[in-house]
Formats: C-alpha cells, sequence, structure tokens
C-alpha cells in the first residue's frame, strides 16, 4: 500500500491525469471567456482535448541544425516541472500531496522551468523568428521573476513559514488580499506574465514574430508544451488563490476563487493592448517591484 | 528602397507568408537586438495582369474585371473606370446617378476604415478593438446589401449612369444604421484617445513630418495625418462633391495616432455627407446610354479612395475594347513612406506602421520580377523570353 500511493498521487490524482484534465478544463473556461467577452462564440469545451489530441498523432518535424536531443527533451522536461510543482500546492482545494520548509520557493522555480525550457527552445533552432521569441521570452523573465517572487514572499512572512501547506494552512484564517494588496496586485500580473497572456504576450506576438519560440514546433512537443502552459495555469491560480484569497479549504472553493482570479485575469487580457518588451521590463522594474518593496517596508513596521 | 543587404547582419523576413500580412508581401528588417536598422520591401506576389485582361475585353466587360481591382475599395475603382469612359464618350450623366455614385463612394469609405481601425487594432494586440469594430461593420454591410445586393462587390456603376435607385422606403433603415455607427466612432474615438495601454503603441510611432509626406509622396489619410492637404474630393472634386462638399480632416503630428485619429473623423465626415445626399438626393433619370464603341482619345482621372488617390489611365482608339488602361493604387505611393519610417524603431512597431498606410497589395502590384538565387544575378526577361521560359517549363512538367 505504501508503494501504491505515491504512485497514484504521481499519475492520477493530483498529478498526471488529473492535473492535465483539469488544465484542459481551464485553458477552455479562459479561452470561451475571452471569446465571449470579444463579441465572438468561442471554443466548444472539448477543443483545447480535442487540439492535443490532434498534436500528438500528427507527425514531428525536426528541423535542420538543432540538437535534436534538446529539441524533443525539453518540452517534456517543461511539462515535468510544472507537474512536480502541483505536488506542492493544495491543487483542487485537498492538502498538497507533498511538503517540506522551503517548497515555496522550489515551487516558484519548478513553475520557471516551463519559461526557461521555452526561451531554450528557441534558442535551440536556427529559425530567426524563434531566436527572437526566446530573446524576449528570457528578457520577460528575468522581469518579472523577481517582483513576483517578492510578491510570493510576503505571505510567507506573515505566516512564518516557506511551506506551501503551512502558507495556506495559515490564510485559511486570513485574507491576506487585505493586509497585502499590493502583493495581490503584483502577483497577479505577474501571473499574467508568467503565462505570457495578453498583454504579455510580445514573445509570442504572432504579428511580430509567428509563434515565438516555438515557431519551429509541432505535433508532440508542441502538445507538450500547451499541457505545460495548461497545467502551469492552474498551479499558478492555486498557488495565488490559496496564500492571498484565503486559502482552499475544499474542492468547491477552490473551483469558485480559482475560476474567479481566471476571470479577472481574462477580463485584464481582453482590456488591455499588448505591451512592447521594453514597455514590460519597464513595468515591472519600475512599478512592479517598487510595490511589493513598498508592502514590504509596510509590513515590516506594522507587523513587527 | 535599399536592395543589398550587409553581410551577417541579423534579418527578419516577414512575409511572403505571414501572419502579419493578410495579403502577399516580402520584407526584409534587418535589426540590432529589437531596434530595425533597415528595411526592404519586395512587391509582386499577387500580380494578377489585370491591365492587360483589361485590353483584351470590352468596354462593358472590363466594368466587372476593374472592380475587382480591391476587395474592399471595389466601388471607386469601378467608379473611376466609369468617370474616365464617361469623360472619353463625352457623355452627361445625370445628376442623380452622380448623387447615389458618391453615396456608395462613402459608404464603402465607411466600411474600409472600420476593417481597418479593427486590422490596426489586431496587429497592436488589441484583439476586443478588433472584435468590435467588425462587428459594428457589418451594419454598413448590411447597408450596402440592402442598397445594391452585394456586401462586397457592389457593381453599383453602370458605363453612363447606376444601376439601382434609392426609394424612400429604403433611406428610413439607413439612417437608422448610420445614427448606430455614429454613436459607435463616438466611442472607437473615445478609445482611440484614452486608452492608455494603446496609447503607449501609437503615440510618437512612426513619426512623418509634413515635408517627408510631401517629398514621399505619401496619398489619403496617411498624409493627411501628417498635415498634407491631400483629399482629392476637395481639391478637384469629382462626381457628386461639388454638390455635397466634403471637409478636409488634417492633423498635425503625423504619428500613428494621428492616422487613427484622421480615419475616424472622415468617418463622422462620411456619415455626415451620406446623410446630407440622402436629404436632398436630385431627382431625374438614373442613366443615359453610351455607344459601344467609345471614341477614340485619352482619359486620366484621379479619384479618393478610402486609403488615398487612385488614378486612372484609359486609352480609346475607337474600337469596343480599350487599347490601354493603366490603374496606380495608394499603396505603391504610401509604401516608400514605410520603408523609411521603421527605421530606428521597434520591431514590435513595425506591423503597426505598416498596417498604419492600410495596405493593399494585390491592388498595387503592377509586375513581378524574378530573383533566380541559383544565377546570382536578376535579370529582366523579355516578353519572348518569357513566353520560351513557359513552353519550356510545360515542356518538361509533361515529360
Amino acid at each position: 500500500m505504501n508503494a501504491v500511493l505515491p504512485i497514484l498521487h504521481l499519475f492520477l490524482f493530483p498529478g498526471g491525469l488529473f492535473l492535465l484534465a483539469l488544465g484542459l478544463l481551464y485553458q477552455w473556461f479562459s479561452r470561451k471567456l475571452l471569446a465571449l467577452l470579444q463579441n465572438r462564440i468561442g471554443p466548444r469545451w472539448f477543443q483545447p482535448l480535442a487540439d492535443t489530441i490532434k498534436l500528438l498523432s500528427k507527425e514531428e518535424v525536426i528541423p535542420d541544425g538543432v540538437n535534436p536531443t534538446l529539441f524533443m527533451g525539453l518540452p517534456l522536461v517543461a511539462l515535468a516541472g510544472t507537474l512536480t510543482a502541483a505536488l506542492y500546492v493544495p491543487t483542487a482545494g485537498l492538502p498538497p500531496a507533498y511538503g517540506f520548509p522551503g517548497d515555496l520557493i522550489v515551487v516558484l522555480y519548478l513553475l520557471s522551468l516551463l519559461t526557461l525550457c521555452t526561451g531554450l527552445a528557441g534558442a535551440n533552432t536556427l529559425d530567426r523568428f524563434s531566436l527572437i521569441g526566446a530573446t524576449r521570452t528570457l528578457t520577460q523573465l528575468f522581469s518579472y521573476e523577481a517582483p513576483f517572487l517578492l510578491a510570493m514572499l510576503g505571505p510567507a512572512m506573515a505566516a512564518g513559514s516557506w511551506q506551501v501547506g503551512v502558507i495556506a494552512d495559515y490564510a485559511r484564517g486570513h485574507w491576506l488580499i487585505l493586509a497585502q494588496p499590493l502583493g495581490f496586485l503584483v502577483a497577479l500580473v505577474g501571473l499574467m506574465g508568467k503565462l505570457e497572456m495578453p498583454p504579455f504576450d510580445a514573445p509570442e506576438a504572432h504579428t511580430e514574430i509567428v509563434a515565438g519560440a516555438l515557431t519551429e514546433y509541432s505535433g508532440r512537443s508542441l502538445a507538450l508544451f500547451n499541457l505545460g502552459r495548461a497545467v502551469e495555469l492552474v498551479v499558478g491560480l492555486t498557488l495565488v488563490a490559496a496564500v492571498y484569497l484565503g486559502g482552499l479549504s475544499n474542492p468547491l472553493w477552490f473551483l469558485v476563487k480559482t475560476m474567479g482570479l481566471l476571470l479577472v485575469l481574462v477580463g485584464l487580457q481582453a482590456l488591455l493592448t499588448r505591451l512592447r518588451i521594453d514597455q514590460t521590463v519597464g513595468l515591472w522594474w519600475r512599478y512592479g517591484t517598487l510595490l511589493v518593496l513598498a508592502q514590504w517596508f509596510v509590513m515590516i513596521l506594522v507587523w513587527r | 528602397m535599399e536592395t543589398n543587404t550587409l553581410p551577417n547582419s541579423f534579418t527578419v523576413p516577414i512575409g511572403p507568408q505571414h501572419p502579419a500580412l493578410k495579403e502577399p508581401g516580402h520584407f526584409q528588417f534587418e535589426v540590432d537586438g529589437e531596434i530595425v536598422t533597415r528595411a526592404y520591401v519586395r512587391l509582386g506576389y499577387a500580380h494578377r495582369g489585370i491591365e492587360k485582361a483589361a485590353e483584351e475585353r470590352n468596354w462593358i466587360q472590363d466594368l466587372y474585371l476593374l472592380e475587382r481591382v480591391c476587395g474592399i475599395c471595389s466601388h471607386i475603382h469601378a467608379l473611376a473606370y466609369c468617370l474616365a469612359v464617361e469623360q472619353l464618350a463625352n457623355a452627361q450623366v445625370p445628376p442623380r446617378a452622380q448623387a447615389i455614385r458618391v453615396l456608395v463612394a462613402e459608404l464603402e469609405r465607411i466600411h474600409s476604415h472600420f476593417l481597418w481601425m479593427g486590422v490596426s487594432a489586431h496587429e497592436a494586440g488589441f484583439d476586443t478593438l478588433f472584435m468590435y469594430s467588425w462587428r459594428d461593420r457589418e451594419q454598413v454591410m448590411d447597408i450596402l446589401e440592402s442598397l445594391t445586393g452585394n456586401r462586397v462587390n457592389y457593381s453599383a456603376n453602370l458605363l453612363g449612369g447606376v444601376k439601382f435607385d434609392v426609394t424612400p422606403a429604403q433611406i428610413d433603415p439607413i439612417l437608422k444604421g448610420l445614427d448606430y455607427l455614429e454613436q459607435r466612432t463616438h466611442h472607437y474615438l473615445n478609445v482611440l484617445r484614452s486608452d492608455t495601454m494603446f496609447l503607449q503603441r501609437t503615440r510618437g510611432i512612426g513619426v512623418m513630418t509634413r515635408a517627408q509626406g510631401e517629398v514621399m509622396g505619401a496619398v489619403g489619410p496617411t498624409a493627411r495625418a501628417s498635415n498634407v492637404p491631400r483629399d482629392l474630393r476637395v481639391v478637384a472634386p469629382y462626381a457628386a462633391y461639388p454638390q455635397f462638399p466634403v471637409k478636409m480632416v488634417l492633423d498635425t503630428r503625423g504619428d500613428l495616432q494621428a492616422r487613427f485619429e484622421v480615419r475616424v473623423q472622415e468617418l463622422f465626415e462620411s456619415i455626415r455627407v451620406i446623410r446630407s445626399i440622402l436629404h436632398d438626393l436630385p431627382e431625374g433619370e438614373l442613366s443615359v446610354r453610351l455607344p459601344r464603341r467609345i471614341p477614340a482619345g485619352e482619359a486620366a482621372v484621379r479619384l479618393e479612395a478610402p486609403r488615398g488617390e487612385v488614378f486612372y489611365f484609359v486609352k480609346s482608339n475607337g474600337t469596343d475594347k480599350p487599347e490601354r488602361l493603366k490603374v496606380r493604387t495608394p499603396t505603391i505611393c504610401n509604401l516608400n513612406s514605410v520603408v523609411r519610417l521603421v527605421v530606428g524603431h521597434q520591431l514590435a512597431d513595425v506591423p503597426m506602421i505598416l498596417a498604419g498606410i492600410d495596405p493593399c497589395f494585390s491592388c498595387n502590384d503592377r509586375m513581378v520580377r524574378v530573383s533566380r538565387i541559383d544565377r546570382g544575378s536578376e535579370q529582366a526577361m523579355t516578353w519572348g523570353d518569357l513566353r520560351k521560359y513557359g513552353i519550356d517549363h510545360y515542356k518538361r512538367l509533361s515529360k
């Protein structure tokens, strides 16, 4: 029995299949919602799944001039990273499957793995759109990562622990969005940057650089990247909802809070124009970081 | 339009197939990081040989052929051709027909500007504006359909007049549609002026000074946004524009923001003109008869299409077919400004600056230049060479 449980955790719930299904569901929800806001009809509920199956069944073209091992390996690492991150967050409102002191940092870096892999995948090919996309992806990573990290450390300081499970437990009694509104704002917008949602979609701005870093990807590897993105959406929403929105005590609250967050993200997505990459960097370092630091300053003065 | 590129430079090719281009064209942007240092354009991918085809058809058939030069401003091409032929035949077109022609031309301008606004917003990554402006564009398409029976190639013109009349029963729904469009246009003007994120992408981007605009021969809204007073409806009124005058919309700033505002302000102007035409539609016949053979002579006509000046030259030798027909569309005049203006801008601004002139490639392509990479040099082929090449090519294929 002891051996069976971890395998279930990894492959069925909360990792593996459940997470993939949930990711695709959330992806559909955000696409449908955006479509409704933009006066379109939007995809049917199974469209993300259908896209994935179609991509998985297609031929994969490995372009000339790439390192094939890297080309095939990077999407696997990306997906594995996001799936692993899910084990340490309260997915579906249940306590995290695993946890150790300091796992918050691990989760944040596992989530960055996807972006990093995307950037490397772009830099691995000779395609000029991919190269520009890779540069932009990595530039964006360096601009939002620090403010996002600082914003996630605010609740950690309040809870007195760097373990996601403990912070989530603490947050259940304390709606930290009220105490740290600036941190919440930065975390929310940071999540948009992480997911490369508009207006932070300069790395894959298709009117400029086609599909950015993933231009050369097709078939299975592209499907894996897409799945990674879908899972990251769920994990990111869970993380922010768990630490800022009063914790996730049961599956119903999980659904309500993460969907509510997604609603806000999609609303912003519909309202805003794409930022140029220099504007993105400026926004994060000029405003994002300063806002969080101001928040920290207030916390240190008031909390202690 | 530079032709030689530096070795070892990082060049971003855009087109002939690229998501930013709705039609085939080829651009090369040499970039230093994100900054464009040199630009190159190559056209000719959508050359359809319409001018030559027009010489093979009779005067009536050409009317339908030339309406298909452009998919968006189809009416203006048919109108330019009709005015040229009528000038050759020395025909007096009834005022009611001229007024209806202007009516359709202005409706077409509304449809074109709405379409352009959506496309440009999409290039900036503002898809919500794109979707909404295209939804509202449906309204003007419906008006055009109710008048002419078609949404795109309206086929409103005849040589010597128009095909349909505007009945009093049709006027009310049109006015209602215009009210809706006017209200929406106010909203869009407000969005374009006040949306901070969108202003970041348009204000001060692609600035063309008045002197530059005059030297580079910019036309249409692109020129007017740089305060170059070029609007043929005002400076050389044709058809019914003398009776229904238009005010020229000018802007002094010359950036993308100005190009947006000039076009949106022109929408108000178009709506006003359409209302006044519907109010004071002259009475009378709809067309006059033109002979099957048009008297020999030459005629040149310039009209203001939604994108700028359209030029038609028609030469007749007295038969039932034109001897020569020349079309020049506004895109070719404005493309030069794109190649100059993008230098020094970020790569992200390039699609917006390109979309800012409202390019239409298939309208402007008049020739194809074939560069053979294997031969290393570009050489012009004569008509005979080309014919021989074609025959040899198909012989090789059929073997």
